[in-house]
């Protein structure tokens, strides 16, 4: 076993960097820890909303990515139909599925537990569309720099994106639990 | 490779833009032979080129995957939810959690991507003549390349694991947390088995079930990493939440 060869040092550094993030992201939580426990069923929505963050931001990046390797996209902000299609698809996606999350947690808290808590629902709305607001931007910006400085976005922006995803979901879920 | 777009001919590219997804690939085949354009430009000026809705393609193709993962998650979601109390009043784990959750995930997305282009590098037969049955389906009991692949990513998992651990049990000293040193081992015996059980779980599903759609003459790469990423969160949820249950 090679382990000290390329992939070795590549994956553990990256590895060690999006864990650090992930730690960052639960500070942020246990900080808040008296406010989560104010809102039923959000230990069932948390997982789901985490990894659609990572799930439609590294899609959205990678899409891009692709583009700009075969000319179609210019690494710039501009007014480009493609660019413009992957900002509106991920937003919505992301509103969509907070929604469905936000039922999801909502049914099994009421069916399940006995708690009948619709305001998850609505935090969840409030989270999924503060978190674009800040990810998607953040998400197409830094994927257009790493082409513009010769890097392959598709190697860095996985843990990126996942580390970053999870302390804006953290902070706009906050945001949310506090707003509603 | 944008020059080599232009010189198709305004039929090749009506004719394209128009075909549905499921019959357009005679076409793309016939053009990237007589025109040396790669697959992947053509499928990209299908799915986004002048007559497609793009955000509809997108939502329409990414929606039921992204479902699914996120009730798969949510399941991950109940187990959590049924150890709370436990979570909420011991620091260091509710600090743990999102790490531990992203940390599982990628490494799902990197062992399908890695697994994927050892296929269709030839590093790993993709076919099934002259195997036994036990290596038919989990071809890492033979392959040097595999064993290689699963040591190193359970080696990166290993020290993951510990680095994650007795930070976030210094971050919660911290921020006033009383640690002590059975606290410290039991955080990092639950991390330890985690990732032991997770990275063995997602390796035998990744390589089986990826096996088995290359066998179809499908792409891996399409769905092996939404599966390996929405099984390793819920894995990951579960263990977790059942030995928080028995160690605390």
């Amino acid at each position: 076993m090679h382990l000290l060869s390329h992939d070795f040092r590549e994956i553990l550094g990256a590895e060690l960097v999006s864990v650090t993030g992930g730690l960052f992201a639960g500070l942020l939580l246990a900080s808040y820890i008296d406010k989560l426990a104010l809102i039923p069923g959000l230990l069932i929505f948390l997982p789901g909303f985490l990894e659609m963050k990572g799930s439609i931001s590294g899609s959205l990046s990678s899409r891009l990515s692709s583009g700009m390797f075969l000319g179609i996209v210019k690494p710039k902000f501009h007014r480009s139909r493609v660019l413009r299609g992957n900002v509106i698809a991920s937003f919505f996606l992301v509103v969509i599925l907070s929604l469905i999350l936000g039922s999801i947690a909502y049914l099994v808290s009421s069916f399940v537990l006995g708690i009948n808590a619709p305001q998850i629902i609505l935090v969840a709305l409030i989270a999924g569309v503060i978190s674009n607001l800040i990810e998607i931007p953040l998400t197409v910006a830094t994927t257009f720099w790493l082409f513009r400085k010769g890097h392959d976005p598709n190697n860095i922006m996985g843990p990126y994106v996942t580390t970053l995803g999870d302390i804006v979901s953290i902070v706009a879920l906050l945001i949310g639990i506090l707003v509603v | 490779m944008a020059d080599k777009c232009k010189k198709l001919t305004g039929k090749y590219k009506r004719r394209i833009v128009k075909l549905k997804r499921k019959h357009h690939h005679p076409l793309v085949h016939h053009i990237h032979k007589k025109h040396n354009i790669s697959y992947k430009t053509l499928l990209y000026m299908k799915e986004y080129g002048p007559k497609s809705h793009i955000s509809h393609v997108i939502i329409r193709e990414s929606l039921k995957i992204l479902i699914l993962a996120s009730i798969i998650s949510s399941v991950g979601g109940v187990g959590l939810n049924s150890i709370q109390n436990k979570l909420f009043t011991i620091l260091p784990l509710i600090i743990l959690l999102p790490a531990l959750n992203s940390m599982i995930g990628s490494y799902g997305a990197i062992v399908s991507s890695k697994f994927t282009m050892m296929l269709y590098l030839g590093k790993i037969r993709g076919t099934s003549a002259g195997n036994s049955p036990k290596t038919y389906f989990f071809p890492f009991l033979k392959n040097e390349n595999l064993h290689k692949l699963f040591f190193t990513i359970l080696c990166i998992a290993i020290i993951s694991a510990v680095y994650m651990s007795l930070l976030s049990a210094g971050i919660a000293y911290i921020k006033g947390f009383e640690i002590s040193l059975g606290l410290i081992l039991q955080i990092l015996e639950i991390s330890l088995i985690s990732v032991i059980i997770l990275v063995s779980l997602i390796f035998t599903i990744s390589v089986s079930v990826g096996l088995w759609i290359y066998r179809k003459k499908e792409d891996p790469n399409n769905f092996l990493i939404p599966i390996a990423t929405s099984i390793g969160d819920l894995g990951s949820m579960c263990i977790f939440s059942l030995l928080v249950f028995l160690l605390f």
